[in-house]
């Protein structure tokens, strides 16, 4: 197996938000020929640049934490690392299995037994059957949710889901780990279990990429951090460095209000 | 070229991703008729009793002999039923996956290959029909049959490469699948299904045009004893041919801005 290893250069992603008129191919149709165009000239499409100029690297061994405000890009970072959205400038270079994790309740089908979406989400995440076998088991046990495992999701508990998503979920074997804050789950007990799961996943994984609102969490996990703001790199280095600026940048930006 | 090599790979990958999209199959079907006991076999129920009564009228109608047109009327309808769904299901098959496109990076036509998978086990269901009205009037040559299998196999590639066609630009203009549903509704009566292809002596190029009647012919013509002329076999193939070069081109093409439609 090849060194997992992941490279952004110049990454830059234009978001199409598409309104009514934009999703409306009679309304396309009608805009041709209309010579008065200034006065109704929308055509319903609005370009949000959501990532500008994010270039760096990261190789097997590198825990990245992303820190940012709501908006700032944290996400449809980890979605361009995953593969989901093609980058619409720059390119973008990644070896090894990455697997995104950034819902929890991704694929679960309600007429499904338990068993029967750990089948479909493990399928969903890229397992093999030989995969899904060896850890059906493991994950049934980890949920702790016995004979329920063999009724139909839709008498689950909302924790009980939470707990099947997050078994199987944090059953994969990735070189790159792309996770977006699924760490709070179930009651104080379930917590710890999760707690030592998740650190369990990072410990074999080669690459792990984490979006979260805890500085401590990442001071403690990560070797680098990336800050984004408004869509492009405010700073990437060693993870305490980057923390310790961004927290600045909270306090003066509070001071000024 | 190079968007027909995108195309070509993940037509790949999604083929090799079956047991996905074979379950993601089954488990909307299991949704769509969830505690029912009949399942699926409601469907049959509702075709079964549409053909009887297309049948009773329009054969009375038309002055037919119910023992040649009961099984025309019956193959056609059962053809035309896996046709039109897949390709009106095919419009929403990129949007209603939106939460799996948007989560995880798999192939992009597995939900077509899905759309195909769940049509294909409805129209299993569906046969029974033709298996009981061919069982009652009999078969009128044997010999014949099989070549039903060839022509149901175009008919499954012809369905597929409009539905990739119809769902790609749904994705991006939303009303489309409306016009694809009232466009569809247009072509059942347009079709020869209810009537023989023949009958329409006044205007024969509507059947001649007609891209639906050549499919729906190489399904029920052999099930019904009669040759499929070479002609139709040629103009199907030629459309097999050309419609996956057109959607396999477009797919690549709009590759990378799927998701960003949805």
């Amino acid at each position: 197996m090849t060194q997992a290893f992941i490279k952004l250069e110049g990454v830059g992603l234009d978001m199409p938000i598409f309104g009514v008129s934009g999703q409306s191919l009679k309304k396309q149709v009608m805009r041709m020929g209309r010579r008065n165009r200034i006065a109704e000239d929308s055509d319903g499409i609005v370009i949000v640049r959501a990532l500008d100029n994010v270039s760096f690297e990261l190789k097997a061994g590198d825990r990245l934490g992303l820190i940012g405000a709501n908006g700032a890009g944290k996400s449809t970072l980890l979605r361009v690392m995953a593969g989901i959205y093609p980058p619409t400038q720059g390119c973008i270079e990644c070896a090894g299995k990455a697997v995104p994790l950034l819902d929890i309740s991704l694929g679960m089908d309600d007429m499904s037994t338990g068993r029967q979406n750990i089948r479909l989400r493990g399928l969903l995440l890229g397992m093999n059957e030989n995969e899904l076998r060896d850890k059906t088991d493991e994950i049934a046990n980890f949920t702790e949710l016995g004979d329920y495992l063999d009724l139909p999701l839709r008498t689950y508990s909302s924790g009980m889901r939470v707990r099947l998503g997050f078994a199987i979920s944090t059953a994969v074997d990735a070189q790159i780990l792309l996770l977006d804050e699924v760490l709070s789950v179930g009651d104080s007990r379930f917590q710890e279990k999760a707690k030592t799961r998740i650190r369990e996943l990072r410990d074999r994984t080669e690459i792990v990429v984490l979006a979260l609102h805890s500085n401590d969490t990442i001071e403690e996990t990560c070797n680098k951090a990336l800050w984004l703001k408004n869509g492009s790199v405010a700073a990437f280095g060693p993870a305490s460095d980057v923390v310790r600026a961004y927290a600045e940048d909270m306090k003066t930006v509070s001071y000024s209000m | 070229m190079s968007a027909l090599r995108v195309a070509v790979s993940d037509l790949n990958a999604s083929i090799r991703s079956w047991r996905l999209w074979s379950l993601l199959g089954w488990i909307e079907i299991r949704q769509r008729y969830a505690r029912s006991k009949l399942g699926p076999f409601w469907l049959t129920i509702s075709m079964g009793t549409l053909i009887a009564a297309i049948g009773l009228v329009f054969g009375a109608l038309l002055g037919q002999d119910m023992s040649t047109y009961l099984p025309m009327l019956a193959t056609g309808m059962v053809a035309w039923a896996l046709l039109s769904t897949i390709i009106i299901e095919g419009c929403n098959a990129y949007i209603l996956s939106v939460q799996y496109i948007r989560q995880v990076n798999t192939p992009r036509l597995i939900y077509m290959l899905q759309t195909l998978w769940r049509n294909t086990i409805i129209f299993l269901h569906n046969f029974i029909i033709v298996i009981v009205v061919l069982g009652i009037y009999g078969v009128k040559n044997w010999a014949m049959a099989p070549l039903f299998l060839v022509g149901l196999v175009l008919l499954m590639l012809n369905a597929l490469w409009m539905a990739m066609i119809a769902g790609l630009v749904s994705a991006r203009y939303r009303d489309l699948p409306q016009i694809v549903m009232s466009f569809m509704t247009m072509m059942f009566y347009v079709t020869p299904i209810m009537y023989a292809s023949n009958a329409l002596t006044k205007h024969p190029w509507v059947v001649e045009f007609n891209p639906f009647a050549y499919l729906i012919e190489v399904v029920r013509a052999p099930l019904i004893g009669n040759q499929v002329p070479a002609r139709v076999w040629i103009v199907t193939l030629v459309m097999t041919v050309a419609g996956w070069f057109a959607a396999l081109l477009l797919t690549g093409r709009y590759h990378k801005r799927i998701p960003y439609w949805l």
